[in-house]
């Protein structure tokens, strides 16, 4: 009866072992990867809405800026800097490489595991329903106590995890090598357009500071003291602002590089085991991409509008 | 705010030609703001009519000086708004790879779903012996 105890449980731990430990550093370094990616995703998309909405300010500006002249701007002429089918366009790709980042953390990292739980439990409590049933049913005598339907149950376990450890290894680091081609075209087109909304976003904050300033001068006496006091002070916000912008998307590009020289090594460690250089660069990436979450933030806070 | 500039005029990208000048072709417009030497060359000018913007003292020089860059503005504007265009177009074609590898990604999540399943079908053919048997004791 002993014997008969030990012997699912040793089973169950030397699966359980087995199952886990050669999984491990995937798991954590998908997860991490995820976090990370998840962050940069978020604040391309900050980016790129910051980036239309400037531009249709400083285009309202010119707008104003020309309106009773011989030649008046239709407002009809104004193009948004990134039309809906592109923005849709972008935010579906982005969602893509954050559904991708999630499902190869949520593989490597079991989320399947609740249900094979169940099983397990279910397994080891039909076991010992079946003993039950068969002692009382016939002279056969098996008996199955709780603890060796728990045993069954933790056997049962270890051999679920087993099997959907050996499919995840199998197949996942596959997917993240013939992803990282991709991945790699991703960020060098996130990156061009990055330097795009550079350019746009200096030139959209100098014409709003030439167009105040020309507002300022041409009012004249018709602004208050105080008046003509406040909109000269909105001059330097502008300009610290238009600062922070071009911070903030220079920090985004390197984040955006950094991100793909973290999947590449992602995709080197999934199928060696050297994570060492990954977990550096993954602690690099998150770091940069937090300060950005940070910078925008502040950004919305001292926005002047 | 009320408008403070002369006469203005909404800017198309063609470049301003002197009437000596032969009218260029759209093909050839197109061709000549390909060139990054000609686009470096109109952010120079933009830049450069920014800095004798804020140095001019008179109101009607600063107005011309803001009025020609407005043009160069629109244009480099323009410019910017078709590189994100052609952007749109290699991001279309990058979404059906990435989906493709997601789609990947969905089959192993069936395969470990029915690894699942298949443990549980062992569980519920325990449990259906186990009812059989507390039903009907007498066949065994």
């Amino acid at each position: 009866m002993r014997h008969r105890q030990s012997l699912p449980a040793l089973l169950g731990v030397s699966l359980f072992l087995l199952a886990g430990c050669s999984l491990s550093p995937l798991a954590r370094n998908t997860a991490s990867f995820s976090s990370a990616a998840s962050l940069v995703v978020d604040n391309t998309q900050n980016a790129y809405r910051t980036a239309v909405r400037l531009n249709e300010e400083a285009q309202a500006s010119l707008l104003v800026a020309r309106f009773d002249s011989a030649q008046p701007m239709d407002p009809h002429s104004i193009r948004p800097l990134i039309d809906d089918k592109g923005l849709k366009t972008r935010t579906e790709v982005l969602n893509g490489l954050q559904a991708y980042a999630q499902t190869i953390a949520d593989l490597s990292n079991g989320v399947s595991s609740p249900k094979l739980d169940e099983a397990a439990a279910a397994c080891g409590a039909n076991l010992k329903s079946l003993g039950d049933a068969l002692a009382t049913s016939t002279s056969i005598g098996i008996n199955v106590s709780a603890t060796e339907a728990n045993a069954a149950s933790t056997a049962f376990k270890a051999l679920g995890d087993f099997l959907v450890n050996r499919q995840v290894r199998s197949s996942v680091p596959k997917v993240i090598h013939e992803m990282a081609p991709h991945i790699e075209a991703l960020a060098n087109l996130l990156s061009s357009d990055i330097t795009t909304l550079r350019d746009q976003s200096g030139r959209d904050y100098e014409q709003l500071l030439a167009q105040q300033d020309s507002f300022i001068r041409h009012a004249g006496s018709s602004l208050s003291a105080t008046e003509r006091r406040a909109e000269i002070e909105r001059l330097p916000r502008i300009l610290a602002r238009k600062q922070a912008t071009d911070d903030m998307l220079g920090e985004l590009q390197t984040s955006v590089r950094k991100l793909a020289e973290t999947h590449h090594a992602l995709a080197v460690s999934a199928t060696s085991k050297d994570s060492l250089s990954l977990q550096a660069r993954i602690a690099d990436l998150r770091a940069s991409a937090e300060g950005l979450a940070t910078f925008y933030q502040s950004l919305s806070a001292s926005s002047d509008k | 705010m009320p408008s403070n500039k002369p006469s203005d005029k909404k800017s198309t990208l063609k470049p301003a030609t002197l009437d000596a000048t032969p009218a260029l072709s759209d093909a050839e417009v197109l061709q000549t703001f390909k060139d990054p030497n000609t686009i470096q060359a109109y952010r120079d000018l933009y830049d450069a009519l920014g800095r004798a913007y804020w140095e001019a003292s008179d109101i009607k020089d600063k107005d011309t000086i803001q009025g020609i860059r407005d043009h160069i503005y629109e244009i480099l504007t323009d410019l910017n708004i078709e590189k994100l265009q052609a952007n749109t177009e290699l991001f279309f074609a990058l979404k059906s790879k990435i989906e493709d590898n997601n789609d990947a990604l969905g089959d192993i999540k069936k395969k470990i779903a029915k690894i699942t399943k298949n443990l549980s079908t062992v569980a519920s053919v325990i449990s259906a012996i186990s009812k059989v048997l507390s039903l009907a004791p007498s066949l065994l």
